[in-house]
């Protein structure tokens, strides 16, 4: 029996045919295909941009045949972030516009682990930083006045 | 009670911006003094508008919707991180000054053994590191131009008043109530009602209230959703919060732990029939103690395992609605996938202009996840208004004090204490109820809730009911299929047209 395949159109219009098992990670899209019978489906994504849907069906590829996709917790617990594997630290190796546009296309898409993998990334660059550094990695502007900062300090040095 | 999953409404949809809603103008202001999204769009059209810190104080990270922020600040970091976070900008500190992210650490680490401090974030710390001196006098960094409804709303939810949405009470009062009408007017119809003069005649009634039960109990462990906490303790969370949805003590084991508390009440006449009770220690958690703030309470859900139940209100009150077990109540999803799939396939099928296959609305229909707005004042704020577009009308009742509301089993209600309320809570399985208790756990293994084996239940309890009462199950079973038979037999010579759910007309 031949793997179901499914296409996916970007916002630019660019076609992706994936087998059916890559984009069933995406628990949307696994919804839509468990009610839609036809062979060949089509599945326009128009917010997400050609590199990025690249980008996620490269990591749907990779993780094909992975794990089922695990639940929500109940509690929120802060998550590990430094048992990530080789494949997906290489994987996340890209420029911050995309890493954040991948966790808003994982969201969208609801793909769990993918998520979960591109926050880890963020939160890392994060964990044990100065505000200083903190401000440097992101491009964030230091807005607070100078009156703002004596009283932050004040209670800040409390921790 | 089945844990229902919460999600905020303003990232529901898509995050593109939301057109400026009249609702979120406010001229109470926030501790932060930070504004809803509305505020943004109204303030640009003066030409004084110095526009929002927003993108410039995120950096990278503005790209980021401020719900998909806090997401990743909640699950990835950890609090000594938030507090480097809060000196780097101003909308960062606006962030780390978030208090339901502190409460989640908070309950987390600590469980119920926290300090109360006033805000969860002043309890964090505090618990943390005793010698932490709170600031109370001290106004914070006052941020007034960033702008955002994910930030405002639990401050705005937990000062709204509930007010402007008390209807019309339309639930039937009764007193001198007898076994035989209680059963034709209530149980079989399977229809609410309040009775006013039971609770009125217990010992706890006049007797029980916030101190006496310090006095009596304060020493106690009680459950509080996911922790447990000495009732104490609760109690100054409680009578010094400002959450919008505060913790809610619903405890099972209150008998046990509570010296003589069972001497203060009793189980209503007409609620006395407990079939789970064949099962002895193995029936599922069937009755609570619930202690609650102002703002406390339920969301919509069913009650599990198809039971009826009863509330008693000893001090306090409740406002209730309720919607019969076929009406879905608005803003009510249920199953997991089907939320943001109806959504999606929403947004891109209305933009072809196709009209959205009927499949996807199948997806609603089971209930073994329900996905509800975060909070009551939310609900009310977002979809008590629609109460009038659907039908049948909802149940609406301020349930007071010496009242007891009875709960048809399969009715979905939500519940809020409108003042600090004690109450208590049973759930039971009757003669009316019994059959589709069966069906339920036989049907629905996935849903079964309260015991430790789901799958293995349905046969246990029909075995312990058996042996119990012999002969009583096989006897309205076949009473039920002979009336079944009677409707078919009915129908097919032509008679009148009506439904008993599972005759279903050609459409």
């Amino acid at each position: 029996m031949s793997v179901r395949k499914i296409k996916l159109t970007s916002s630019e219009g660019t076609e992706f045919v994936v087998d059916a098992d890559v984009a069933n990670q995406s628990v949307i899209m696994r919804n839509m295909l468990e009610n839609c019978e036809a062979h060949d489906a089509v599945i326009p994504l128009p917010d997400v941009t050609t590199p990025i849907l690249a980008k996620v069906i490269e990591y749907c590829t990779h993780h094909r045949t992975g794990a089922p996709i695990p639940t929500d917790d109940a509690n929120s617990v802060p998550k590990k972030t430094d048992n990530i594997g080789k494949w997906d630290t290489e994987f996340c190796q890209m420029d911050q516009e995309t890493l954040f546009d991948l966790i808003l296309a994982a969201d969208h898409l609801d793909i769990k682990p993918l998520l979960d993998l591109a926050c880890a990334t963020v939160a890392n660059m994060i964990h044990n930083k100065s505000p200083e550094e903190i401000r440097q990695t992101f491009n964030i502007l230091n807005d607070f006045s100078l009156a703002e900062i004596s009283k932050d300090n004040e209670r800040m040095e409390q921790k | 009670m089945a844990l229902c999953k919460r999600r905020r409404l303003s990232d529901a949809f898509s995050s593109r911006p939301q057109k400026p809603n009249k609702r979120t103008f406010l001229s109470s202001s926030h501790p932060l003094a930070i504004k809803p999204l509305g505020n943004y769009y109204f303030e640009s059209t003066n030409p004084a508008f110095k526009g929002s810190c927003r993108t410039s104080g995120l950096g990278f990270i503005a790209a980021l919707s401020d719900e998909l922020i806090l997401d990743v600040i909640e699950r990835f970091l950890e609090p000594r991180d938030l507090c480097r976070l809060a000196e780097t900008s101003r909308v960062l500190y606006v962030f780390a000054h978030h208090d339901d992210l502190w409460r989640t650490w908070t309950v987390n680490e600590f469980r119920g053994n926290f300090t109360w401090s006033g805000t969860w974030r002043a309890t964090y710390l505090k618990t943390n590191n005793p010698s932490y001196e709170i600031q109370e006098n001290d106004t914070p960094v006052q941020v007034s131009d960033f702008y955002s409804d994910t930030l405002y709303q639990p401050f705005y939810c937990a000062s709204a008043s509930m007010e402007p949405f008390m209807g019309v009470e339309n639930v039937e009062r009764r007193s001198n109530l007898s076994m035989a009408e209680f059963v034709t007017d209530y149980a079989i119809p399977n229809k609410p009602v309040i009775i006013t003069d039971i609770v009125t005649q217990w010992p706890a009634f006049g007797k029980w209230n916030d101190t006496y039960f310090l006095e009596r109990y304060g020493d106690v462990r009680f459950r509080a959703e996911v922790v447990d906490i000495e009732l104490r303790n609760y109690y100054r969370y409680a009578h010094n919060q400002r959450d919008e949805s505060p913790l809610y003590l619903f405890d099972k084991k209150f008998v046990r732990d509570c010296p003589d508390i069972a001497d203060d009440f009793e189980v209503p006449e007409y609620f006395r029939e407990d079939y789970f009770s064949v099962l002895g220690n193995e029936r599922p958690d069937y009755r609570w103690l619930i202690v609650g703030p102002a703002r406390s309470g339920s969301t919509f859900h069913k009650d599990p395992n198809s039971t009826s139940a009863w509330n008693a209100v000893i001090t306090g009150s409740k406002k209730w609605i309720m919607y019969p077990p076929d009406t879905v109540p608005p803003g009510v999803f249920t199953s997991e996938g089907s939320w943001r799939a109806a959504a999606l396939t929403m947004s891109i099928l209305t933009r072809q202009h196709v009209h959205p296959p009927l499949t996807w609305l199948n997806l609603l229909l089971d209930e073994s996840e329900v996905t509800s707005p975060v909070s009551l004042m939310e609900w009310h704020l977002n979809f008590y208004k629609k109460i009038h577009q659907i039908q049948p009308r909802p149940i609406e009742a301020i349930c007071r004090a010496g009242e007891v509301m009875f709960v048809p089993n399969g009715w979905w209600h939500m519940v809020v204490n409108l003042e600090d309320s004690i109450a208590i809570t049973q759930n039971y399985v009757g003669a009316h109820n019994l059959l589709n208790v069966l069906r339920f756990l036989r049907d629905k293994p996935n849903q079964v809730s309260g015991v430790s084996d789901t799958d293995g239940f349905y046969i246990k309890f029909r075995e312990a009911f058996q042996k119990a009462y012999p002969g009583f199950l096989e006897r309205i079973e076949k009473e039920e299929t002979e009336k079944r038979l009677t409707t078919w037999e009915r129908l097919k010579d032509g008679g009148s047209r009506f439904s008993f759910g599972f005759v279903s007309d050609d459409e």
